[in-house]
């Protein structure tokens, strides 16, 4: 069943994933719906093809190895859980059985930044630096809602693993108009135009920059945003080409730690390219355990909210060049 | 009890004024999930509201008026997401005023949240949440205690599902091997999991088999008799003793709540202000039903 939406309305991210693995079911006999005991939004595929569904319970690690042994055979697995425990209980699982052999398990979840109001077990931030580090891994952190299903399409193709990362899921705001953008692996999407800096981010955050240049466009700053949902391999032509139509001025925001996620992988191509920058404002979570609040409450708290991000992009703007 | 006692605020509780503590742990709990806008994990909380109550207020040595003593039992919350029982049964004994938790729970700064962290919460032992850590960290609070001779007990409060972590056997098979016969887990055998029931997806069955089997003395509790669970602590080995203990107590996930007793949809929840109503309104009529 097609999604039906309207632009700028709230949908859940997890009912995406639900039906879109549904569908591509039927298309791929070879696919497989692996879960640690998170199946509620799974329900529709374990419905339709119980054979190809597995939840191991309580046990990440299996769930991971077991996805492994089955794409050595042939299979296409996605294991489907809460990012934190996905990422880093069965972080080894995923660096040596799935990315060392270059494997095509996909690995989706949830609860990626300080959102779900969990506390510090439950807040994958690290998560993106821990993915970037693995050989052959693919690296993905999707905001708009109906994209989920769309990188879940493309990724059945994919040679070797990929990560797509999530926020809570259940209530996204749609951000672009279906066919608006060419959405593909690898390269990120201008969300919206501008000249006078870019501000790169992903996920869940993309929602705030554009309100963000919104508010600064009130001011007569025009200010572009670039939903980097590829942090690996990362869009270096666009982040060149910011660099050079956006007055050298970047100021990246992100709902992961500020050293280890975008902001380090757009400096690793600032500094390998040798681009000229006159503003580099970096916006994320500091190291810290962030403590409980609701997702917005602790985005102002740790310095990356929305009247954070639009200071920041003023201080880049007003940098001397 | 066989150990010494630090315990402060009077004599051990008989079984039924522990049964009215568990009545009002519960109580307490409906109330917060009725209140607080987002989710609370009620249905684990309310399968385990007796064991919580049975250890607070009966098997614990603990002084809430001095949390660091040595020589206090330990209390790891292996299924953290049990917290906010643990909280309320904690408040209940005295070591934090119970309005603290109304007022706050989840709120920025709080240090009353989903799960716990005792950086924000002292008198909580360890910071848990993520399954499977809880009985490694006991595990070597047990191996310290042994080390320097001291003879308090080590206690741990799993989910059964959470025993499908590798963790825990990892774990298990340590105390065993380590003679850690102060320590004592309780597993909250409440056969339901996050999305599915016992034995659906996941076989435990043979259960106290498992855990016999890694070398464990193995006591089979009702989790919801208090009696039974009592006579469980009483009977307890010796802290110097060899063998770890595991109480299995056979609990039902969101016991007396009738809508919500074995209902995979009550794992976490919130009751809006008319569903407190019916929710308490169970409450008291299964404990009509129970002392019939
Ligand atoms: C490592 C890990 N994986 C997943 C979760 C999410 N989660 C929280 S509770 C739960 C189900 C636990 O079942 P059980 O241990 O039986 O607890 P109970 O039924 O007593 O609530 C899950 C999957 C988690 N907290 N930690």
């Amino acid at each position: 069943m097609p999604v039906t939406f309207t632009f700028g309305e709230m949908l859940s991210a997890r009912s995406v994933i639900g039906s879109t693995l549904a569908e591509l079911g039927d298309e791929h006999e070879n696919l497989w719906v692996l879960t640690p005991d998170i199946g509620a939004t799974l329900v529709e595929f374990r419905d339709k093809y119980p054979q190809r569904f597995l939840d191991v319970g309580l046990a990440e690690q299996a769930c991971v190895g077991i996805a492994a042994g089955l794409a050595y055979d042939g299979n296409i697995p996605v294991v489907s859980g809460m990012l934190p425990f996905l990422s880093m209980r069965a972080l080894e699982q995923v660096r040596s059985d799935v990315c060392y052999p270059n494997l095509p398990v996909k690995i989706i979840g949830t609860h990626g930044g300080l959102v779900g109001n969990g506390g510090s077990t439950h807040y994958a931030v690290e998560d993106l630096a821990l993915m970037c580090a693995l050989t052959n891994m693919t690296v993905t952190s999707i905001g708009d809602p109906l994209m989920v299903g769309e990188i879940i399409r493309q990724s059945m193709t994919m040679q070797g693993p990929i990560y797509i990362r999530l926020a809570v899921g259940k209530k996204d705001r749609v951000l672009y108009e279906p066919g608006q953008h060419d959405v593909r692996i690898g390269k990120g999407i201008v969300a919206r135009e501008g000249t006078d800096a870019t501000i790169f981010t992903h996920g869940t955050v993309v929602a705030q920059a554009l309100d963000a240049a919104e508010e600064l466009a009130k001011d007569g700053h025009s200010v572009r945003v670039v939903d980097m949902f590829t942090l690996k391999p990362i869009d270096e032509e666009l982040i060149s080409r910011c660099a050079v139509e956006t007055n050298g001025r970047f100021v990246v925001v992100e709902d992961h730690l500020a050293y280890g996620g975008l902001a380090s992988r757009v400096a690793d191509v600032v500094a390998d390219r040798n681009i000229h920058l006159s503003a580099f404002e970096r916006l994320g979570i500091p190291q810290v355990y962030a403590g409980f609040g609701d997702d917005e409450e602790l985005r102002n708290k740790h310095g990356y909210g929305l009247e954070a991000t639009i200071a920041a992009t003023r201080r880049a703007i007003a940098a001397q060049s | 009890m066989g150990h010494m006692s630090l315990t402060t605020g009077g004599s051990p509780h008989t079984v039924e004024e522990l049964k009215e503590l568990a009545f009002e742990l519960r109580s307490k709990l409906l109330h917060l999930c009725g209140t607080y806008e987002g989710a609370v994990h009620i249905g684990g909380d309310l399968s385990a509201a007796d064991i919580f109550t049975a250890l607070y207020h009966y098997g614990l040595d603990v002084d809430p008026t001095d949390i660091a003593n040595p020589a206090r039992d330990r209390f790891v919350l292996s299924k953290g997401h049990a917290a906010v029982c643990m909280y309320i049964a904690m408040a209940m004994r005295g070591f934090f005023p119970y309005e603290g938790i109304v007022d706050t729970y989840g709120q920025l700064d709080s240090a009353y949240g989903m799960h716990p962290c005792k950086v924000h919460l002292p008198g909580v032992e360890c910071s848990t949440g993520s399954l499977g850590h809880g009985l490694p960290l006991a595990v070597g609070m047990a191996l310290s205690a042994r080390g320097r001779g001291e003879l308090h007990r080590v206690f741990c409060l799993l989910g059964d599902g959470e025993t499908g972590e590798g963790s825990v056997w990892e774990a298990a098979m340590a105390a065993r091997s380590n003679e850690l016969g102060n320590l004592v887990a309780f597993v909250d055998r409440n056969r339901q999991l996050m999305t599915s029931f016992a034995e659906e997806r996941v076989v435990f069955e043979p259960y106290p088999d498992k855990w016999a089997a890694f070398g464990w003395n193995v006591v089979n509790v009702d989790g919801h008799d208090m009696a039974d669970l009592v006579g469980a602590i009483d009977r307890l080995p010796e802290v110097d003793s060899k063998r770890p203990t595991v109480v299995i107590c056979e609990t039902v996930k969101g016991k007396g709540v009738d809508f919500m007793e074995r209902n995979l949809a009550w794992h976490a929840g919130s009751l809006g202000a008319a569903d407190l109503e019916r929710a308490m309104a169970a409450l008291e009529a299964s404990r009509d039903k129970e002392s019939v």
